[in-house]
């Protein structure tokens, strides 16, 4: 170590940092509520998993009814599942769960760096960016609890089964087969569907648990897209086109 | 245990105690949620610094600011622990305000990269992980750092 390492090191020692407060007790008053809402949201899982062995019971007991109930849709890394009805779902989750549920925080130009695929932009730049699972990267617009514009693009390397995202639409859920830029996509609007993220282990990611809003899906050149916003189709297929 | 550290990391990067505390008080959420991603047999340490010095970033950037590092006012004695002569000491004084301005001057990159190495006193892979880069890179910016001090402070 030489004289000017030693002097940074001796600098460090007598910089004046305040004592550090208790961490614990504003750890714990973040973390109660959220615990509350991980429970709710246990429960919330075991409600949907409960709807929807029922229903299972019910259609194979009535074969005709069964298509309705397998009809499940693959696309972008996606698995889009229609349930008779949507299980009831708790208030928007805290800010942090969202943070949490997408991935590491990132910028744009990091992004650009990591992504080791071309990253398609829109003209505005996103307010917040994240490297998630599988390769996603999220551009967010507005507040993880207000969600303007949200959009993901995962490279197709990344997918594969379990799927990324595990979508529930409720059967109010208009599911439309789109063009986009030649492309096979999904536009789903109407009734607000369930969201709950995979991750690569295939378990759900509690945190994720929402009510999206409209969403197109679709995939090109080995990259998967998805917008989610409050866009009708031909709004989302204009937003989907000025992605480049 | 992990308190104490993660805080001055926080308020190092972000000069700010509430940022600092904020930021601490996210990463710790943040790694008991995600303990489950730590590598079996890798340091929870510098994995925790990692987490809660992005969530300091994150409210610095957002701040669009970082406060002025200040030293303690004990800062007047010398390292070998001999008694300063009034002189001695102001000198002394002068030329660690003189290197913690230089510090706080530099760029963004080499400043972290400092602060994890001399001020945290993390070793180069500790700072990698922290940093969330590679080794090879700890040792260029923390070269390159030294090197743009040395043409400001006379050491």
């Amino acid at each position: 170590m030489n004289e000017l390492e030693r002097a940074l090191t001796e600098l460090g020692r007598e910089l004046a940092v305040p004592t550090a407060p208790d961490l614990a007790a504003g750890v714990l008053a973040r973390i109660e509520p959220r615990r509350a809402m991980r429970l709710r949201r246990r429960r919330l899982v075991l409600a949907f998993a409960v709807v929807a062995l029922a229903a299972l019971a019910a259609t194979l007991a009535i074969p005709e009814a069964r298509s309705a109930l397998l009809r499940v849709l693959h696309i972008g890394g996606e698995q889009i599942e229609l349930v008779d009805e949507l299980p009831a779902v708790a208030p928007a989750p805290a800010e942090l769960d969202l943070d949490l549920a997408l991935g590491k925080r990132s910028t744009l130009e990091q992004a650009r760096r990591e992504a080791g695929f071309d990253l398609r932009e829109l003209d505005t730049e996103p307010d917040r960016v994240y490297l998630g699972g599988r390769g996603t990267v999220w551009f967010l617009y507005g507040t993880p609890s207000k969600v303007r514009l949200l959009v993901a693009q995962t490279p197709k390397l990344g997918l594969g089964e379990p799927f990324l995202l595990k979508k529930l639409a409720a059967s109010g859920t208009q599911v439309e087969e789109v063009l986009v830029g030649g492309a096979r996509g999904v536009y789903l609007a109407g009734a607000k569907h369930l969201v709950l993220l995979v991750d690569e282990r295939g378990e759900i990611v509690e945190e994720s648990a929402r009510l999206a809003q409209n969403v197109l899906v679709w995939e090109a050149n080995g990259v998967a897209y998805r917008l989610e916003g409050d866009f009708k189709r031909d709004e989302a297929l204009t937003l989907a086109s000025s992605l480049r | 245990m992990h308190q104490s550290i993660a805080f001055r990391t926080a308020y190092l990067l972000t000069g700010s105690a509430a940022d600092a505390e904020d930021a601490a008080q996210a990463g710790f959420i943040k790694a008991w949620a995600a303990l489950h991603r730590l590598r079996r047999g890798a340091p929870f340490k510098p994995w925790l610094l990692r987490i809660v010095a992005n969530e300091a970033h994150n409210r610095r950037r957002s701040s669009g600011r970082q406060e002025a590092l200040r030293l303690r006012s004990s800062a007047a004695h010398p390292s070998d622990g001999a008694a300063p002569s009034p002189e001695g000491a102001a000198l002394e004084r002068e030329q660690r305000e003189e290197l913690l301005i230089a510090v706080q001057r530099l760029d963004v990159r080499d400043r972290d990269v400092l602060t994890c190495r001399y001020f945290l006193e993390l070793s180069e892979d500790e700072t990698a992980t922290v940093l969330d880069v590679r080794r090879g890179t700890v040792k260029s910016r923390t070269a390159r750092a030294l090197a743009r001090l040395r043409l400001e402070v006379e050491l």
